[in-house]
């Protein structure tokens, strides 16, 4: 009996390993993405941009740090093909990178303009059932192509998808994750607003080997390259349920995150009221928005209160914010110039995209559960007739380490 | 394939010896006994300790006027010269009785004068058999044959070189008691005895070993052992039919529930002290003379964690420590597991800069991780027996040789990443931090869950673990289940496991082990300053009044 | 005597427990929001009410014939050769449900996490695993249980906690849109595993204290209610009514945490520590499976069933479903009437009609 156990588990226990572990990946196997890129190519295929790190050139441990001197190398291999689903790109991918594409730590996902323009939902589908890329994933739109803005290094992080997800992370622009996008398209209350991204010229280069992607960066070979280009978030790209339909600046960007009751932190700068020609600039840190939708069977409305806390950070004109006056007239300033940026952007979104992004149709659907069915098929021109109330109140809390300028004289 | 399934022939039933065995000479001598005539006597001895030089027959005379011949035998070596110089052959060539009384002392009352008038040694006994005379003899004792008499007497005169008592070499405090047993079994009871000072702490003596005859003691506490406890192990004892007993180690594995885990269901000390703690919760001890190891049962899982230093130090930090060995333990068996796991199969579990920075060490290595890391465990595993085994002198050149070349160079070479032994020196170091014999058994037990590891990732190790879990529930030391306080949840018991309560807290001994006797402690403990504690009993309230 | 083990009321409770929601927790709140959209949560607490008169029927049943199993009290019940009869449907009906559990966690792991393994390795560990457990006995499997079970309640809400960053409690509203009719309809998979509860009738008689199997049952139904209740609710806020059509969503949940940049993606080891307990419910039912075909056939122990069941069990898994698709669909969408009006409400309803008049009948006599 025990010789029959014995047996039993020694074939049992020597094939297991024999197999090969199926589903083992040694990480020097991998060829590890790090951000996707989505633009369209002609035919109506799909251009699938991959920026694979190159480990050997990480400098773990020993080997790395001995060679110093030479040439800095490009940690990245950035490499395109095409298809006619990104699936099929990624295979066809598979004939030249010599290792498995592992998404499971790709930071970014970059839209084409041309193919945000046309639709993204053929282009994203692989990375929400592929269960291996994780609905994590930052989701942005370039300005231009995806190809272009990818194959770039960054000064500061390793690498540049791992810049952006450090922007990002930080506050910086509006932030979208793959999930979110879901989310977004499949509610008819909300449109999606991914956002915008591009090189631009950004100070110093790196070293001397390294080429960068802007025409300003004048790569010769004699001169060597002047400027360093480096992602950077420019504002956000509107969009009509699956296509791009316009731009928004960072300023309209903040307000829309305002309106929509999505605000993190931002900064603001407003004139002074007594001495026109110099500004104030202040952070407001919190928000809190309240979003209150009307209807009476024929009109849409909304009342939109907005309280904020802010604090002052700079000074350019020397008034004595001490003065209750002045520093009531501060605040209203302050007041004003949110309303405005507000106010542009609701108009821009109404008027010029007739978009509903900022998730009041989602609110009004909470509201009045038994009407939105009946309206929900044309919301956005609904929204693009609706009025907008907003009334905003903004305090300032802080003042930094000094009240008045200590440099004013008195 | 038949070949693989074909009986083997069956020996004989365990016990049965040839006919040269030595066991068999017994049969001849077992019915002997002593006769009157005391060369007929020296004669059977010398037969028996024919060929032993070791063995004296020193004859004297006694009783000035008879002249009887006395004959002494014992061996030189463990009897003690100056008791048998001094205690008995000057104390009988004295032949005080005939001073004192005027009593004539002749052939036929020689024995009771020479027993209990003239010897003046503390232990006698008498006997009329040679084999017990023998086994006294050969134990250490000298046997005293009288002329005219068929019955021997027994002195006890054992005397040997034996160490000294010292401190535990295995089992190291800060705090505490430094004594550690000996391999006499004498002295071993008696460090017990200096600790437990009850009429109840009950010592039975048996002898095991058909050939070595090794003494073996058993302890407990009447009143708090479990009287069936008792029996059970008096039972499998006695069933040892065995050539020889050497160590403790020898009984463990004869006694044992599960013949064929791994895990120790015995648990085994060298000190005094927790062999006296142990006593006191209930269980039953068995030494074993030659070896200072004692064995103790039942045993559960969690002593391997219990250290006796844990109950002398203060509670929070002696819990600190034992959630320290837990995780140690947990270390020991799946680091190396986890390491396999994440860098095969679950990389997106690492933080993406650590991944990169793996990623550039592993681009140098030839192998694949599980290999690498199997390599460098059984490499380890060389290096600590090697360090057991070495002699004093050559050690430590070699442990600097161990750690540099190995180490260093390895990753230097490249064939190693510097991960990975990373990796196994933490193992290396977190399986020294449970006592040795607890932590044996996970030892072994990493190298299975790594295949399971390499081939199935995290899963595999779970499923692993799910089956040592298993297996470990069901195992029971003497009725007892191994898990216990966590495998059958008892609450109360769980005060002494993973964490240790003040002394004032742990009132009750454990549950599976005291019923007999479950308080150890009156309740109602917690001292404070004076005027916030009740009075106990017996106590006035004297001097609290002038707060 | 053919189970000599005692299992404690706290053991039978978490056993309980794990029998009934191990597998629920990978595709039950898919299913709720696919019928119930974002009202699921309700769908959750309407199952754990509407599952407890199945408890008690079970409870009743088994206080009726103490120290007997199901299968034993059957043949009392309907008669020698009819209440075999039932014995041997309620054994096959056992052996369905876990060939499609073994499946279920087989395809999980590798559509996830093992990409590549085939499912018959997977299969044929868990099958092998289960067995060894079954070897060890019952007490075994309880204690094995208890060690496991505060580990995957705690790893349970340590991703609820983890995730309230990513939650969104608007996403439940507007409450009560979907009507009372498809809140009802998200509630009847979720009754037909609480139905599973009626296996705790063939395990009854192993208790410490057999009279305690009405609080053992309610401490497991509170349990459970807030377990599903907690799967739905939190799907619900993180993913909204998207997640009707994930395959597994409570994986989709713990593979949004991110804490600081740095305990990031942790989900392997999350998910690792519910495979434990989708291995114990497999155990538990492979074991009732054999117990209950021991009794049947009379036999004087179960062990030398262990290893026919087993193999019977691989190879069903192996071939039960077609696809992941074909199987989520029964599970949805026939799994819950065939379980709950016969083997879950049905029969045992009807054996304690039946039960109660004998009784009477008897006692008038």
């Amino acid at each position: 009996m025990m010789k029959k156990l014995v047996c039993l588990l020694l074939i049992l226990g020597l094939t297991v390993p024999l197999e090969g572990c199926w589903s083992r990946r040694e990480i020097n196997e991998l060829a590890i993405v790090l951000a996707a890129g989505v633009d369209s190519a002609p035919d109506g295929e799909i251009l699938l941009t991959v920026q694979i790190a190159r480990p050997s050139s990480f400098g773990g441990g020993e080997s790395g740090r001995s060679g110093v001197a030479g040439p800095q190398q490009n940690n990245l291999w950035v490499i395109s093909q095409a298809g006619e689903t990104v699936y099929d790109a990624q295979r066809r991918l598979e004939t030249k990178v010599s290792r498995n594409l592992y998404w499971g730590h790709t930071v970014i996902l970059v839209f084409g303009e041309q193919i945000a323009r046309q639709g993204i939902r053929k282009a994203f589908n692989f990375f929400t059932r592929s269960p291996g890329a994780r609905e994590t994933i930052w989701v942005l739109v370039a300005r231009g192509d995806a190809k272009e803005v990818l194959n770039s290094h960054s000064q500061l992080e390793t690498t540049s998808a791992q810049g952006i997800g450090a922007m990002i992370r930080a506050g910086v622009g509006i932030p979208v994750m793959l999930k979110d996008l879901s989310l977004m398209l499949a509610g008819k209350g909300i449109n999606p607003v991914l956002p915008r991204v591009e090189l631009t010229a950004s100070g110093t280069p790196q070293g001397p080997g390294m080429k960068e992607n802007i025409p300003e960066a004048e790569n010769e070979p004699d001169h060597g390259t002047q400027t360093h280009a480096e992602m950077t978030i420019t504002g956000a790209g509107v969009f009509n349920d699956e296509r791009l339909v316009g731009w928004l600046d960072m300023m309209e960007t903040s307000g829309l995150l305002w309106l929509a009751g999505r605000m993190k932190k931002a900064e603001i700068t407003f004139p002074s009221p007594n001495e026109p020609g110099k500004d104030f600039s202040a952070c407001i840190y919190r928000s809190i928005t309240k979003i209150e939708p009307f209807y009476d069977g024929q009109n849409i409305w909304f009342d939109i209160k907005m309280r904020m806390d802010a604090e002052l950070w700079e000074e350019q004109s020397l008034e004595k914010i001490t003065e209750p006056r002045i520093f009531t007239a501060m605040e209203e300033s302050l007041t004003r110039r949110v309303e405005q940026i507000s106010r542009a952007v609701l108009e821009k979104a109404q008027q010029d995209y007739e978009v509903d992004i900022f998730g009041f149709g989602d609110v009004w659907h909470r509201k009045y559960p038994r009407q939105w069915p009946a309206l929900k098929d044309r919301w956005n021109e609904e929204f693009a007739n609706a009025d907008v109330y907003i009334s905003v109140q903004v305090h300032i809390r802080r003042t930094g380490l000094t009240t008045n300028r200590v440099s004013r004289e008195d | 394939m038949s070949l693989f399934f074909r009986k083997r022939k069956k020996h004989g039933p365990a016990g049965v010896r040839s006919e040269n065995s030595p066991g068999n000479s017994k049969h001849s001598y077992q019915s002997l006994t002593f006769s009157p005539d005391i060369d007929e006597n020296m004669r059977l001895l010398r037969e028996c300790f024919e060929n032993c030089s070791d063995v004296v027959f020193r004859e004297f005379l006694f009783a000035q006027r008879e002249q009887i011949k006395l004959v002494l035998v014992y061996i030189d070596g463990i009897s003690s010269k100056v008791q048998i110089s001094e205690q008995i052959m000057r104390a009988l060539s004295l032949e005080v009785p005939a001073a004192t009384d005027n009593t004539v002392i002749n052939k036929t009352n020689a024995l009771h004068y020479v027993k209990m008038r003239g010897l003046c040694i503390h232990q006698v006994g008498e006997t009329e058999k040679l084999q017990e005379a023998v086994e006294a003899i050969l134990s250490g004792d000298s046997v005293l044959l009288v002329d005219g008499h068929a019955t021997a007497v027994i002195n006890g005169s054992r005397g040997w070189e034996a160490r000294s008592v010292e401190e535990s070499k295995t089992e190291i405090v800060v705090r505490g008691p430094r004594e550690a047993f000996v391999e006499t079994l004498r002295v071993n009871t008696s460090l017990l005895r200096r600790k437990i000072k009850s009429k109840d702490l009950k010592i039975e003596s048996l002898t095991l070993g058909e050939v070595t005859n090794t003494d073996i003691a058993v302890a407990y506490i009447r009143g708090i052992v479990n009287e069936g406890l008792v029996a059970e192990v008096k039972k499998r004892l006695a069933g040892i039919k065995i050539d020889g007993i050497l160590e403790s180690g020898y009984i463990e594995e004869l006694i044992r529930d599960h013949p064929l885990s791994m895990f120790p269901t015995v648990a085994h000390t060298d000190r005094p002290d927790r062999v006296a703690a142990n006593l006191l919760e209930g269980r039953v001890a068995v030494f074993v003379d030659g070896t200072p190891i004692v064995l103790t049962v039942p045993h559960f899982f969690i002593e391997a964690l219990q250290a006796p230093e844990d109950y002398y130090e203060h509670y929070f930090f002696t819990t600190f420590v034992r959630l320290l060995r837990i995780g140690s333990l947990l270390i020991a068996l799946t680091l190396p597991s986890l390491y396999v796991a994440i860098i095969s199969f679950h990389q997106e579990m690492l933080p993406t800069p650590l991944l990169l920075s793996i990623a550039a060490q592993r681009e140098a290595v030839p192998f694949p991780v599980f290999i690498e890391a199997l390599l460098m465990e059984i490499a380890f595993e060389i290096i600590r027996e090697a360090g057991i085994r070495l002699p004093r002198q050559v050690g430590q050149a070699v442990s600097i040789v161990a750690a540099l070349i190995i180490g260093q160079s390895l990753v230097q070479a490249g064939l190693v990443a510097g991960a990975t032994i990373i990796v196994v020196a933490l193992t290396a170091m977190a399986s020294f931090v449970v006592y040795y014999s607890g932590s044996l058994a996970f030892r072994l037990l990493r190298f299975p869950l790594m295949f399971l590891a390499a081939s199935f990732g995290l899963f595999g190790l779970i499923a692993g673990l799910i089956v040592i879990v298993a297996h470990m529930t069901s195992l029971r030391s003497f009725g007892v289940p191994y898990l216990a306080p966590v495998g059958p949840l008892i609450p109360e018991d769980l005060k002494d496991s993973f964490v240790r309560m003040p002394w004032w807290a742990m009132g009750k001994r454990p549950y599976l082990l005291g019923q007999n006797n479950p308080v150890r402690e009156a309740s109602g403990m917690e001292s404070g300053p004076p005027g916030t504690t009740a009075p106990k009993d017996g106590e006035s309230n004297a001097g609290r009044g002038q707060n | 005597m053919l189970e000599g083990g005692k299992i404690n009321a706290w053991q039978a409770v978490f056993l309980n427990v794990i029998m009934v929601s191990a597998t629920a927790l990978l595709g039950a709140p898919a299913i709720m929001a696919s019928q119930a959209g974002h009202d699921a949560w309700m769908s959750a607490l309407l199952a754990t009410t509407l599952g407890l008169p199945i408890a008690w029927i079970t409870i009743k049943l088994g206080s009726l014939y103490p120290g007997q199993t199901l299968i034993q009290y059957l043949e009392r019940i309907l008669g020698r050769w009819p209440g075999k009869a039932l014995g041997l449907l309620y054994l096959l009906y056992f052996t369905h449900i876990t060939s499609l559990m073994v499946m279920e966690y087989g395809s999980f792991l590798v559509d996830v996490f093992l990409i590549g393994t085939p499912i018959t390795a997977i299969v044929l560990i868990s099958i092998t695993i289960s067995a060894y457990i079954l070897k060890l006995g019952l007490e075994v499997l309880a204690r094995t249980n208890q060690f496991f079970f505060p580990w995957i309640l705690v790893s349970l809400v340590i991703t609820f906690l983890l995730v309230i960053p990513e939650m969104d409690l608007t996403r439940l509203q507007p409450v009560l849109e979907t009507g009372p009719a498809e809140i009802f309809k998200g509630s009847l998979a979720p009754l037909a595993w609480h139905g599973e509860i009626i296996a705790f009738a063939m395990i009854i008689p192993f208790l410490t204290k057999p009279g305690q199997a009405g609080k053992i049952v309610a401490l497991t139904f509170i349990f459970l209610g807030l377990i599903f209740f907690l799967l739905v609710a939190i799907g619900l806020t993180v993913f909204g009514p998207g997640l009707a059509n994930m395959n597994y969503p409570i994986l989709n949940v713990a593979r949004v945490i991110s804490l600081a940049t740095f305990f990031e993606r942790p989900e392997p080891l999350i998910v690792a520590v519910w495979v434990t307990g989708g291995l114990i419910k497999v155990s538990f039912f492979y074991y009732i499976i054999v117990l209950g075909s021991a009794q049947l056939l009379r036999l004087k122990s179960y062990r030398p069933l262990v290893l026919p069941v087993g193999a019977i069990l691989a190879a069903l898994s192996i071939t039960v479903s077609a696809s992941t698709l074909a199987m989520s669909d029964f599970i949805a969408h026939y799994w819950p009437f065939y379980a709950l009006f016969t083997f879950e409400f049905g029969f045992p309803a009807a054996l304690l009609a039946i039960a109660l008049i004998r009784n009477r009948g008897i006692k008038g006599q």
